[in-house]
């Protein structure tokens, strides 16, 4: 049987802050070293490269894979006489128009889709067809509308930006919440105001996550369309650069070239997108 | 047609209700406060709020009407499903009446304008993009109310008055609940609306920080005696920050009665506790006689 046991009322004194000892430690040095996010991506990447070096060295075959060393030094050789950076810079720029002009694309069409049903089942169809299509099976129809050169590879970047883009900002748009929007009804902002004021701020994750995805593909679909072509194109970029050093066996400067690409890549991931993150939704508290 | 039958027969159990409640109209409309010589400020007129889901077309109010004078503290208290927020969203121009209509200042509203300031229940309303300064001054400017050092200045004075001059430059995300409110409520202030709309502001905040809230609102409204229509499912809330009170029954609302509320600060008096029982008592009723019809409609 349980009984009922009489208890007293208990009162404690609690201590003031001051009173405490240490409350807060610093960690020690190798703990907060380790906790440098970069350096230890760095750390990964050094152990990365020594792979690579020692299975360069004992296969001894630089017609396959030459050391890290080597591709190393036929980067900074062909940076040094200006080669790479002429050609990335020949990249980038029919990069950025076609990225733009498939941002700026899927913007009016995100838009046209967000102001009436019809629009909305217009870019449904059109993602839903145009979207699973690599942009680069386009590339063939491309040469033949636009002929060898830039607009044709503009042709397949815009082909390669603007569904991305556009899936991301309408599914950011729809995401919206609805007291978001009666706010901005409130203050009678309509149309186009409405767009810009609340809509695309408030759908800003979204349309980062897209425009990212959107640059990465743009950047692969270029690079690929110029190892298919790239000889007319005069200067001639990247994928040219890899393609041109394949065919006269200087394996090292294939290795230089896909490095290029792979630092642009990070560059703009961790300092452009980074940046622009930093500055809008990680500082609004919409994306931690 | 099918569905003006219902409307038909829903028409012969509300009037019994209004007229069960007519007395106590009739009998607290003579302790009238000196606003009540006025013309209404908003008249709500016989107003049907219809709306429809996947399946049903569903009558969220029936007939309301009510009319808010300038410098009412004006509450509309009901259990949830009663169509109150449909009605403040009707009233904010975000909705339109199936029958009946909502005139502020002689106006009929047919759209949302800057002239009736909404405050939501949730916290999403502050647009996380801007900092607690830039959300109050942004309706100002957008609205062209107010521009360039005007509109800043109006912003300061009303966010100093919410006490939150030194998050002033802080984004909302950093806030506290209490304090994201009270720049929503600053916001809809520096606007100086004709009225403004509150839809739960509080019902999001745990128990003491609302409590605190109620008391600034009544304070901010002891300084500047702006207009407001505040709806809530909280009967001590009603009582304390109404100085109207109106009940309305649940499945579809109608107009239960509309009281005077206690005066300011004897919210804690016997006079307020009999109110809240009378009131709990004319909701309790209802919903008792309610539940059939409502799960037959």
């Amino acid at each position: 049987m349980l009984q009922a046991v009489e208890r007293p009322n208990i009162y404690c004194e609690t201590l003031g802050p001051d009173q405490f000892g240490i409350i807060e430690k610093p960690l020690t040095l190798a703990e907060r070293i380790y906790n440098k996010v970069w350096l230890r991506k760095i750390a990964i990447l050094v152990v990365l490269a020594l792979g690579w070096e020692i299975y360069g060295r004992w296969l001894d075959n630089p017609l396959l894979v030459p050391p890290f060393s080597e591709a190393m030094r036929a980067l900074i050789t062909d940076i040094g006489n200006g080669t790479i950076p002429r050609r990335a810079l020949s990249s980038l720029e029919v990069l950025l128009v076609g990225f733009a002009t498939g941002t700026v694309l899927a913007g009016l069409l995100t838009v046209f889709a967000i102001s009436s049903r019809i629009g909305t089942d217009f870019l449904d169809t059109m993602t839903a067809m145009f979207n699973p299509l690599p942009a680069i099976a386009l590339l063939p129809l491309a040469l033949i509308w636009f002929g060898l050169g830039a607009g044709s590879l503009v042709f397949v970047l815009v082909h390669s930006v603007m569904w991305a883009v556009s899936l991301n900002m309408l599914a950011g748009f729809r995401g919206v919440s609805t007291t978001a929007r009666m706010v901005g009804r409130n203050y009678n902002l309509s149309g186009l105001r409405f767009v810009a004021r609340i809509l695309i701020p408030a759908a800003f994750p979204s349309i980062l996550a897209g425009l990212k995805i959107g640059w990465a593909f743009a950047w692969r679909t270029l690079i690929a369309a110029e190892l298919v072509f790239g000889v007319s194109s005069g200067q001639g970029g990247l994928g040219w650069y890899i393609f041109e050093s394949k065919n006269q066996l200087n394996i090292p400067e294939v290795f230089a070239g896909l490095l290029t690409i792979i630092l642009i890549g990070l560059a703009v991931e961790n300092v452009v997108f980074r940046f622009i993150e930093a500055r809008t939704v990680q500082r609004w508290g919409m994306q931690t | 047609m099918r569905s003006g039958a219902t409307l038909a027969s829903k028409t012969a159990s509300g009037t019994a209700g209004i007229e069960s409640a007519a007395p106590a109209v009739a009998l607290r409309g003579r302790a009238v406060t000196d606003a009540e010589a006025g013309r209404p400020l908003l008249d709500v007129r016989g107003v049907t709020m219809q709306y429809k889901t996947q399946a049903h077309l569903i009558t969220a109010t029936y007939r309301v009407s009510f009319s808010v004078l300038q410098g009412d503290r004006f509450v509309v208290v009901g259990p949830s499903g009663c169509g109150k927020s449909t009605l403040l969203k009707a009233v904010g121009g975000y909705l339109t009446p199936t029958e009946g209509e909502i005139r502020l200042k002689g106006e009929r509203i047919a759209k949302p304008g800057p002239d009736r300031i909404m405050v939501f229940q949730e916290f999403d309303q502050l647009l996380p993009w801007m900092t607690v300064f830039e959300n109050v001054v942004f309706p100002l400017k957008t609205t062209g109310t107010l521009r360039g050092k005007a509109a800043d200045e109006r912003a300061m004075h009303y966010i100093e008055k919410v006490k939150l001059t030194d998050f002033a430059h802080s984004y909302p995300h950093t806030l506290s609940g209490g304090m994201k409110q009270r720049v929503a409520i600053a916001r809809g202030m520096a606007m100086e609306p004709d009225i403004l709309l509150m839809d739960e502001p509080f019902a999001a905040l745990d128990a003491l920080t609302r409590t605190r809230m109620q008391d600034e609102l009544l304070s901010l409204w002891d300084e500047t005696r702006f207009t407001v229509l505040f709806v809530t499912h909280s009967i001590p809330e009603a009582i304390k920050l109404g100085s109207r009170i109106l009940l309305l029954s649940p499945h579809p609302g109608q107009v239960k009665a509309e009281i005077n509320s206690v005066p300011r600060g004897k919210e804690n008096s016997n006079e307020a506790a009999a109110l809240g029982r009378e009131i709990h008592d004319m909701l309790f009723a209802d919903q008792i006689e309610e539940i059939p019809n409502a799960s037959g409609g």
